[in-house]
């Protein structure tokens, strides 16, 4: 804790300087937060990632009353900016956003950090894949889809959405086992991300396209192609008339890309007693909840506990999913 | 009409204008700073468009980056060292410009025709975005092969030294881009257990090291150039008119090329002003002055790659498909002010797509006094000694390459890159067509390798789809042409050389 | 560091054929039948053969024929003697990285500007002044303007 203060009393200089309104308190006890904040986010500027993490960020400086600065720590596929949140000092003063791909990218074999390494402080958003088909597909709905897919030889449909070995695909993955397929039954076609993966299938090259519905909302309003399902627990807000998996053809399977602020393991529980609360606001806060809206992002909150506990159901599904795609290594 | 009239009511609103004007100020700044690319600067511009309007939003995103894609030119025509990778190909042609003494026509030129190209560009998003757009569509991964495929040949029609040479470079740069697991199979490759190598390299460091350290590395071991003949920077846009009178169809073609590269998602403006340089030099009728300060490439390559950021927002706006990364950032903006992608915006919302068509025109108009005042400014630095310019561009790698990614392997990356362009540089390799085969290596790949994928290995398909097949037969002729050239020079040679034996 | 095109068409050899080889050993991915390894094979063998051309002269021929292969501006001037001196700004680029995070920004620049203004031959009244202006100027755009995060180190910036 000698750090601690150090630190802070350190930065509370910088906050006299910047902030006089709130300097007292770096003077007397040390009141967190004291100096300004770094959010990290593993994904580049102008991403889906980075703009939540940029009105989280927005937001989170008018709870606290202290600047939060966006840091974009990309590169190695989100390896790098994920390591980075994990060993920042556990001081409260840099916090990160991570996604679904800190359980996928172990399995792999590509990093040792995992969803352990992290104080899970609050889930802000959830998106769950659709099922895209071009405007002139013969399948009308999910079901006739599945029979279509049933009926083909293994590797004659192509689906898109993302890379090899992404979120997407693994959706896919997961959808085809849940019907009792195998995960390379629909030969997946690697993009790079999902809409390019969109605009080869309005170009009339895959059959369809397991990405989420906010990525595929453009191409659904210029009417070049449709959403037949979506595999999430129930339907958007955003796009109501898309049935769920379980509606359209009896499956329940779901999953999604997640969006969780944390901090490194061991965060002290005075920073989390001040973050966590204020995450919650904030999701409530209409400022967000427009933000949700206008980008058609899935609106799913859930609390630290909460949090951590859809990080590690997500890990085993996706760590499932990832072995019977053969993506895992052994 | 009452669309229009309501547009300018939008447009002329103060907040409107002095968003226009700060961010004209600003995309100047970040694209003249060797290693901050226009997609960087709009990329910072996001948290901003928070603040503001949805047309002062999507006007600050507009305007800096046509100034970004414009000022880029100014530090590869005064040092050698291009401020983005649009710039890169025609930065040789450029500083030899500067070295004749004429630093002033080719910065105009630069300018000039960016702000021609910008409103040709949104002419042709006013009057044939749905036409163009259904052009995009019809493009599938076998005819973006092709694309890139031709993207890459321009390394061999720009280099002024052996074509031989040139390949070798772009297939350096080829084999640059499979570093990482951003490839087709996801797999990581030429990584060496370096966790930062992942990502792959990205063309900035690449770029800023080839070109600026490299340009450093050579101040430090050649003496001080002669100075420069001090006099008067003369007039900016003096010779421009006549410049646009005597190359008036490359100026035509470079905007046609940068218009139909810019509307196809992934092919941006660094493809654009490849395409063009490569088209002016091949359809020259004096090839042989390019590379020694002639501005007819110039020309043709300043209008497109400004032309295409215009066109690159037909996609983005009917479709939500970026035309490249900063009409990727921009669509996010778009989505968050609620002026949600699709054809409904035309439609529905006519009155803010007239006010964007204003926003596209009005930046590039303040353009050329912003850009005058611009220029003035930064050729102070062809008067300042080199022990004085060089260290400060340095510390503008090393910053430039960390602000990307907050990474500090990009400031190694861009030390390793600097020695590779100093060796290259030295032994007649061009550096350009190393920086665009990485620019282009991730899309030929992705490209070639899904559509082998798509149509199960057979190669049938690139050549049966019909946009597919016409862009495989220009290939073609394109790859041909050279060798049927030097044959037939060949052949004239001995038979003149066998004349001569004769008589 | 000028070579011969053997040398140079001799190393790009090597680095094709090691990246062919190294990239035809790469794992195939399971589900698809074109792998992770097409891609650098191809690039691999292309880089062979244009190694080979360089190396053996015959790429000399495809040259423009009266051209000289002389770069425009500086680097055709004479080589002055002192040629590592080329290796001070990759020095300094790694010095950056080794001690940003420690010292902070303002003195890592403030070394790194002295220290290549010295070697490009400048005298330290100039030298000085601009090691302690140049660090501020940059760090007050980057930091303040772009928002991005150098570090403070040792000597925190007065804003």
């Amino acid at each position: 804790m000698t750090t601690l203060n150090r630190r802070s009393l350190l930065g509370g200089g910088a906050a006299l300087l910047a902030a006089p309104a709130i300097a007292p308190n770096a003077l007397g006890q040390p009141k967190y937060p004291a100096r300004p904040m770094q959010l990290l986010c593993p994904w580049a500027a102008g991403g889906g990632t980075d703009a939540v993490a940029r009105i989280v960020a927005a937001l989170l400086e008018k709870e606290l009353g202290q600047p939060v600065n966006v840091v974009n720590r990309t590169g190695g596929s989100g390896v790098v900016g994920h390591a980075a949140i994990a060993q920042s000092p556990p001081d409260g003063y840099t916090l990160g956003i991570i996604t679904s791909e800190i359980c996928m990218l172990h399995w792999q074999g590509l990093t040792e950090v995992t969803y352990r390494n992290f104080t899970p402080l609050g889930l802000m958003n959830n998106d769950p894949p659709g099922i895209q088909v071009n405007v002139a597909s013969p399948y009308k709905d999910a079901k006739q889809l599945a029979e279509a897919i049933k009926a083909s030889t293994p590797g004659k449909m192509k689906a898109s959405g993302t890379g090899q070995g992404g979120i997407w695909h693994l959706a896919l993955a997961g959808w085809l086992g849940a019907m009792g397929l195998k995960a390379d039954h629909v030969r997946w076609v690697p993009s790079n991300g999902a809409a390019p993966a969109m605009q080869d299938l309005a170009a009339g090259g895959l059959d369809f396209t397991t990405c989420s519905v906010p990525e595929a909302r453009a191409m659904l309003d210029a009417g070049r192609c449709r959403s037949l399902a979506v595999m999430a627990p129930k339907r958007l807000d955003t796009f109501p008339n898309i049935p769920t998996l379980q509606e359209a053809m009896g499956i329940d399977f779901t999953t999604g890309a997640m969006r969780v602020i944390v901090g490194p393991a061991g965060l002290p529980e005075a920073v989390k007693a001040a973050i966590e609360p204020a995450l919650g606001r904030i999701y409530q806060s209409k400022d967000y909840q427009d933000f949700l809206a206008a980008r058609g992002f899935g609106g799913v909150y859930a609390d630290a506990a909460g949090a951590g506990k859809a990080l590690a159901e997500a890990d085993a599904s996706l760590g499932e999913a990832m072995k019977a795609a053969g993506l895992a290594k052994a | 009409m009452m669309d229009f009239l309501e547009a300018v009511r939008l447009v002329a609103a103060p907040d409107v204008l002095i968003a226009i004007f700060a961010s004209a100020v600003y995309g100047l700044v970040v694209g003249s700073l060797p290693g901050l690319s226009a997609t960087m600067a709009t990329a910072l511009l996001v948290p901003v468009t928070f603040w503001l309007s949805p047309i002062a939003a999507v006007a600050t995103i507009i305007t800096a980056s046509a100034m970004a894609i414009f000022s880029g030119d100014i530090p590869g025509c005064l040092l050698r060292i291009p401020g983005t990778p649009a710039s890169a190909a025609y930065t040789d042609e450029a500083y030899a410009l500067t070295r004749k003494g004429q630093a002033e026509l080719a910065l105009g030129a630069g300018l000039w025709f960016s702000a021609i190209g910008g409103i040709v560009g949104t002419l042709s998003l006013v009057l044939m975005a749905p036409l163009l757009a259904e052009m995009a569509l019809s493009f599938s991964t076998f005819e973006y092969f092709w694309l890139a495929f031709l993207g890459l040949m321009c390394a061999t029609l720009v280099a002024r030294s052996s074509p031989i040479k040139a390949i070798a470079s772009m297939l350096l740069g080829l084999l640059v881009s499979c570093i990482g697991m951003e490839n087709p199979a996801g797999t990581p490759r030429f990584t060496f257990g370096i966790p930062d190598l992942l990502g792959g390299i990205e063309p900035i460091p690449a770029l800023v090291g080839v070109f600026a350290v490299s340009e450093v590395m050579r101040a430090m071991v050649t003496p001080e150039p002669p100075p420069l003949p001090r006099r008067k920077f003369g007039s900016i846009l003096a010779n421009q008119w006549m410049l646009t009178k005597k190359y008036q169809w490359p100026m035509w073609r470079g905007n046609v090329i940068g218009i139909i590269i810019g509307v196809l998602p992934g092919a941006g403006a660094d493809m654009a002003a490849w395409v063009s340089y490569a088209m002016s030099k091949r359809f020259s009728k004096e090839p042989e002055k390019f590379g020694t300060g002639h501005p007819e490439g110039l020309v043709e390559a300043g209008a497109s790659n400004n032309a295409s950021l215009a066109s690159g927002w037909v996609p983005s706006l009917l479709f939500g498909i970026p035309g490249d990364t900063i009409t990727a950032i921009a669509i996010g903006v778009l989505y968050m002010k609620g002026l949600n992608p699709g054809p409904t915006l035309f439609t529905e919302r006519a009155s803010s797509m007239y006010a964007l068509y204003l926003i596209f025109i009005l930046a590039n108009i303040i353009m050329i006094p912003l850009g005058i005042v611009m220029i003035r400014l930064a050729a102070s630095v062809l008067r300042a000694p080199r022990a004085a310019v060089m260290p400060v561009i340095m510390l503008l790698c090393a910053v430039g390459a960390f602000a990307t990614g907050s990474n500090l392997f990009s400031v190694l990356l861009v030390g390793v890159f600097g020695c590779l362009g100093f060796v290259m540089e030295r032994n007649g390799y061009p550096v350009a067509a190393l920086v665009l085969g990485i620019v282009m290596g991730t899309m030929v790949e992705q490209n070639f390798i899904t559509s082998l994928i798509k149509s199960d290995g057979d190669i049938l398909p690139f050549f049966e789809r019909p946009v597919s097949g016409v862009l495989a037969a220009m290939t073609f002729g394109a790859l041909l042409w050279p060798l049927g050239i030097w044959i037939w020079n060949r052949m004239q040679r001995r038979r003149m050389a066998a004349g001569d034996a004769t008589g | 560091m000028h070579l011969s095109d053997r040398v140079t068409g001799g190393v790009l050899m090597v680095l094709g054929a090691a990246a062919a080889i190294a990239g035809s050993r790469l794992p195939a991915v399971p589900g698809q039948e074109v792998g992770p390894a097409a891609f650098p094979l191809l690039i691999g063998s292309g880089l062979v053969l244009c190694g080979a051309l360089i190396a053996f002269g015959i790429g000399r021929s495809f040259e423009v024929p009266e051209e000289e292969e002389a770069p425009p501006g500086p680097s055709s001037s004479p080589w002055r003697p002192g040629g590592p001196r080329a290796l001070v700004p990759p020095a300094l680029l790694l010095f950056y990285v080794l001690a940003a995070d420690r010292l902070g920004f303002l003195l890592t620049g403030a070394v790194m500007v002295f220290v290549a203004a010295l070697a490009l031959g400048a005298r330290p009244r100039l030298a000085v002044p601009m090691a302690i202006v140049a660090p501020l100027l940059v760090h007050l755009a980057f930091y303040k303007l772009l928002r991005v995060p150098l570090p403070e180190g040792l000597l925190a910036a007065p804003w």
